[in-house]
């Protein structure tokens, strides 16, 4: 079996755009985990406060396998991809597509990656992971939060391709099928802005966007009486900073990748507005990195009194604020 | 700029974590700088919590601001990797 052993395996900030990223620079298609973020559209809010969660939540980046889609519809990539019934079957298939020397991306469950301490493990069924090869019985996996290629049992990538629950992997194969090198990276990127914008301040839905975060801030008040007791209150309330900067989003819920993003596209397209609105976007992110700072010292210190959470409500209430003006404005730069 | 050989400056960054959450069972001379930091075999005993506010006192204490252009993971992986992400960002000049 050819182990793609010339694959250059590097760390980036988030596992999705991360994987795509190594799949694209490989394959000698060159583009910065920014810039597969901004032109796929990525930044988002969403505040989520349903059934389908044990508690509320929110997201600060469009849907998982949106960046993928969006990417390649906007740089003309074909994508092969693939889901499964059947767990033999989609074993076979990725033995296949691997004898054929094709690096593969794959979704799975971070809860088997067990090249990570068992600390770190939690069950996330979309974490996504390229697979260069087979030796023996394991797996020849570059993860994007992993320092070095790492190796996997296969009886452990079966269990993390078939992990059951909530937007279950269902084995999903990816890899690019076309290339189009001869794109070039400043065609899309004002739609992408546009569309990124709309997202945040047109969408009709009281709780995407701006209009999320402004939710989240009036909601979060509401927390202290749905949480069981002080105990699962400082979790949730420790659980915001994990969500805007624990998860792979490059420091303050993926602003600052964002920003970057918007610089590299001034020196692409010759835009000063556009640097202007990359470092407006980073100090809008330096916020949101104050808000996870709070949000962890007072749930630590269980300092979570009414006070308390009115303060972290009103912070996040001035980051609604100022995304409402950055965003608008972004909006008219193209 | 201030000139600091790696050894003072990752004794630095280790007190300057101890100092910023309160560790009192270990001082910065038994802080391995190499062992990854939020491991069970670091001395410093750390959770995820403590990162942002490791990144928060870092970002005050050298002027830099840690973002997206190397993953966060990454650069808070052990001291060591935090000195060599300030040398890197010009926050300090190694010198031998």
């Amino acid at each position: 079996m050819n182990n793609n052993i010339n694959f250059e395996h590097k760390m980036y900030a988030h596992c999705e755009t991360g994987t795509l990223v190594s799949l694209l620079n490989n394959a000698g298609y060159q583009i910065t985990e920014p810039m597969v973020f901004g032109i796929a559209s990525g930044i988002f809010f969403g505040y989520f406060e349903t059934k389908d969660f044990p508690f509320p939540t929110f997201i600060v980046r469009s849907r998982p396998g949106e960046v993928r889609e969006n990417l390649a519809k906007a740089l003309n990539i074909k994508l092969k991809k693939f889901k499964f019934k059947n767990a033999d079957e989609g074993m076979k298939k990725l033995d296949s597509l691997l004898e054929e020397g094709r690096v593969v991306g794959a979704q799975v469950d971070f809860f088997y990656m067990d090249y990570f301490p068992e600390w770190m493990r939690v069950h996330n069924n979309v974490h996504f992971v390229n697979i260069l090869g087979k030796e023996g019985n394991n797996y020849i996996i570059s993860d994007s939060y992993h320092r070095e290629i790492a190796y996997l049992d296969q009886n452990l990538l079966r269990k993390a391709r078939w992990a059951g629950g909530t937007m279950a992997p269902k084995g999903f194969l990816f890899y690019p099928e076309k290339l189009d090198p001869s794109v070039d990276l400043s065609k899309p990127i004002p739609k992408s802005i546009k569309k990124a914008a709309r997202n945040m301040i047109n969408l009709p839905i009281p709780f995407i966007g701006i209009k999320g975060i402004y939710k989240f801030a009036d909601k979060l008040k509401t927390w202290p009486g749905l949480a069981r007791d002080i105990e699962h209150l400082s979790h949730e309330i420790m659980k915001i900073n994990i969500l805007l900067e624990d998860q792979g989003t490059g420091g303050a819920g993926f602003r600052y990748m964002y920003a970057t993003f918007l610089k590299q596209a001034s020196e692409l397209m010759n835009n000063p507005k556009l640097n202007e609105m990359s470092e407006r976007i980073m100090e809008i992110g330096d916020d949101w990195r104050k808000i996870s700072y709070f949000a962890a010292k007072i749930g630590k210190n269980r300092d979570l009194g009414e006070e308390r959470i009115a303060e972290l409500s009103d912070m996040i209430r001035k980051q609604g604020d100022a995304e409402k003006v950055f965003f608008k404005e972004l909006k008219k730069v193209y | 700029m201030i000139e600091i050989n790696n050894a003072d400056l990752t004794k630095e960054i280790a007190q300057l974590i101890i100092d910023t959450l309160n560790i009192e069972h270990v001082t910065a001379d038994q802080v391995n700088i190499e062992t990854p930091l939020f491991s069970d075999e670091n001395e410093l005993e750390l959770d995820s919590v403590d990162a942002i506010e490791i990144v928060v006192a870092i970002q005050r204490s050298y002027g830099i601001r840690i973002n997206s252009e190397l993953p966060t993971r990454e650069i808070l992986n052990s001291i060591q990797s935090i000195a060599d992400f300030l040398v890197k960002e010009n926050a300090v000049k190694k010198i031998a």
